[in-house]
């Protein structure tokens, strides 16, 4: 659906010129949910500015639907909706309505039909008894929830998220994360961009992570969460171990790390699948709670990945 | 076209209809003024009412309060779609930019016009005024209206690279001001006809002159050339220049508000 390939912007400053984005290549399919991530001035927007047309990259090339961006965009537009971030996307002195009806309208949909589909989405996200409210009535949260209706007015194949849930309230921000995860399911491409782990953890299906513009890490969310996870045990009890069973943990040859009274962060020496009985006989008959195994989370494969990047330099 | 005509003339509906007190003040000022103008100057200088000088400063504000709309409304709406964040919308529907401006600058002069008609009808009601009506003095009206719309894709050029140009807008229009007052069509030969090309408004408004029967009996072929030469000139320039400006502010990344 979008194909985006060697995308290189810079910008001239007063005093010098920044390269915002430098030699990024992303692809999202059909269904697809691309989480865009990177820490504050890393070309998040840019690229997603650049794939919408608003900005226009130096170097690469930009597709949707194989439609070029660059070449034909009131083509390429169609296909394309955008919540775009710091913007208001929206007409603060009309209503919910009139502002769907008029986003709509201004892309080739009749009056009627963008009436229909604008009540439609307003139920969808739960909108629909505000719908003859002016949008400068609405809390932050309904506004970006608006703002959603107001990308997908004409159905589009591509849609484009610049920080989506950046401050809203709970219930804002899991109605956005649904509307996402629904469209996705229908078949829409979409592109997202957020400083918050936990929204792309569970939204995306591939990651892109870019730190001063380079990409560096992308590949699915699964295996990326999966490569980063650590052969680590973190076992729970009831209460506090003594510290006799704790040595017999190190004599079994495994690390352990004590975090709280009631739990340890064991890893073996090896990691196979018969170690934990041999450690769970040691513990024996101590009151275990919880056995987990170790899984990465976002919030460090990012850490990780960006403090790397930021000491390799 | 057609639904962008569509979603831009309800937007315009809206405006009007929603805010009926704006509009009905614009209609009560408008309507003080012309009434002021006609029985100030009947008045002063005891025109007969309905007299050709009469309609002339009649029209005369009318055309100008006209021109300053559409040489200014465009740039304005850029600058309040950058403050308000949805310039960026708007320059990602499936239109060119000056395409969407351009319809918004007709938009602005209907929304104008509505009242105005209104104001006027309601006018001639009421003092059984006649204006020394004809039809051919609104082509020149319309070949203002035009050029005056080539210098407002000008300033919406300006206002989507520089952001913020009240002052410039201002010095502008006043400038436009000098240039329509200015006598450039009493000059005569090559010079005059030159400049009366090149100097926006002036020619159509010598047109409109002729055409309501202010100055001279009747408006020559050459004069009427020169307009629609003066007229495509500048509503050329000022469509290239927005289009360009469009291009230079996509590659400096500074659409909207950065
Ligand atoms: N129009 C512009 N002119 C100059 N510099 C810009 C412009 N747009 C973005 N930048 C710079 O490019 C870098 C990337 O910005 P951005 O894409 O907004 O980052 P992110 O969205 O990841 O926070 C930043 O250093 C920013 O200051
Ligand atoms: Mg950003």
């Amino acid at each position: 659906m979008l194909m985006a390939d060697g995308l290189v912007k810079r910008f001239q400053s007063r005093t010098n010129v920044i390269t915002a984005v430098d030699g990024i290549a992303i692809a999202v399919a059909a269904g697809e949910v691309l989480a865009f991530l990177g820490p504050n001035g890393a070309g998040k927007t840019t690229t997603i500015k650049m794939v919408a047309g608003l900005v226009r990259p130096d170097q690469g090339r930009v597709t949707i639907s194989n439609i070029d961006v660059t070449g034909r965009p009131a083509l390429a537009a169609a296909h394309l909706g955008a919540v775009l971030e710091g913007s208001r996307n929206l007409y603060w002195r009309l209503t919910c309505l009139e502002n769907l009806i008029y986003w709509g309208t201004l892309r080739r949909l009749t009056p009627r039909a963008a009436r229909t589909r604008a009540v439609e989405l307003l139920r969808l996200v739960g909108l629909e008894d505000r719908q003859h409210n002016t949008v400068q009535t609405l809390s932050r949260g309904m506004q970006q929830k608006l703002a959603l209706c107001q990308a997908l007015m004409h159905r589009p194949k591509l849609l484009l998220l610049d920080e989506p849930t950046l401050g809203l309230d709970f219930a804002s921000s899991e109605t956005i994360k649904t509307t996402v995860r629904d469209l996705a399911r229908d078949g829409v491409a979409i592109l997202l961009t957020t400083h918050q782990m936990d929204v792309a953890q569970q939204l995306s299906d591939r990651l892109a992570i870019i730190r001063s513009g380079k990409l560096v890490l992308s590949g699915t969310t699964t295996a990326i969460l999966t490569q980063y996870s650590k052969p680590m045990w973190r076992i729970t009890t009831a209460s506090p171990l003594p510290t006799d069973r704790i040595a017999a943990v190190r004599a079994l040859g495994w690390q352990v790390e004590q975090p709280s009274a009631e739990a340890i962060l064991v890893t073996p020496r090896e990691d196979d699948a018969d170690g934990i009985y041999q450690l769970l006989d040691v513990l024996r008959p101590e009151p275990i709670r919880l056995v987990e195994r170790h899984r990465a989370d976002l919030a460090e494969v990012f850490q990780q990945v960006v403090e790397e990047g930021a000491n390799a330099q | 076209m057609t639904s962008l005509l569509v979603a831009e003339w309800r937007r315009m509906i809206i405006d009007l209809v929603r805010y009926p007190l704006e509009t009905m003040s614009m209609m009560v000022v408008m309507l003080a003024v012309f009434a002021g103008m006609f029985f100030g100057a009947h008045y002063l200088t005891a025109a007969p009412i309905g007299g050709t000088t009469l309609s002339g400063v009649v029209i005369g504000y009318a055309v100008w309060s006209l021109v300053m709309n559409a040489t200014g409304f465009m740039g304005y709406s850029i600058q309040n779609e950058t403050q308000n964040g949805t310039l960026e919308q708007v320059m990602l529907a499936p239109w060119r930019t000056v395409q969407i401006f351009l319809v918004r600058g007709v938009m602005d002069i209907l929304e104008m016009l509505i009242p105005v008609l209104l104001v006027l009808v309601g006018l001639v009601a009421l003092t059984g005024a006649q204006f020394n009506w004809r039809p051919m003095a609104l082509l020149p009206v319309i070949m203002i209206i035009v050029t005056a719309w080539g210098i407002g894709l000008m300033m919406a050029a300006l206002a989507l690279l520089f952001k913020r140009m009240t002052q410039m807008q201002l010095m502008i229009q006043f400038a436009l001001l000098f240039i329509i007052m200015a006598p450039i069509t009493a000059l005569h030969g090559v010079t005059g006809a030159a400049l009366g090309v090149l100097a926006p408004l002036t020619v159509q408004v010598g047109v409109l002159h002729a055409a309501v029967g202010v100055t001279v009996p009747s408006v020559s072929a050459g004069m009427w050339w020169e307009a629609v030469a003066d007229m495509a000139l500048w509503f050329g320039v000022g469509y290239w220049l927005l289009t360009s400006a469009d291009g230079l502010a996509r590659r400096r990344g500074i659409v909207g508000h950065y």
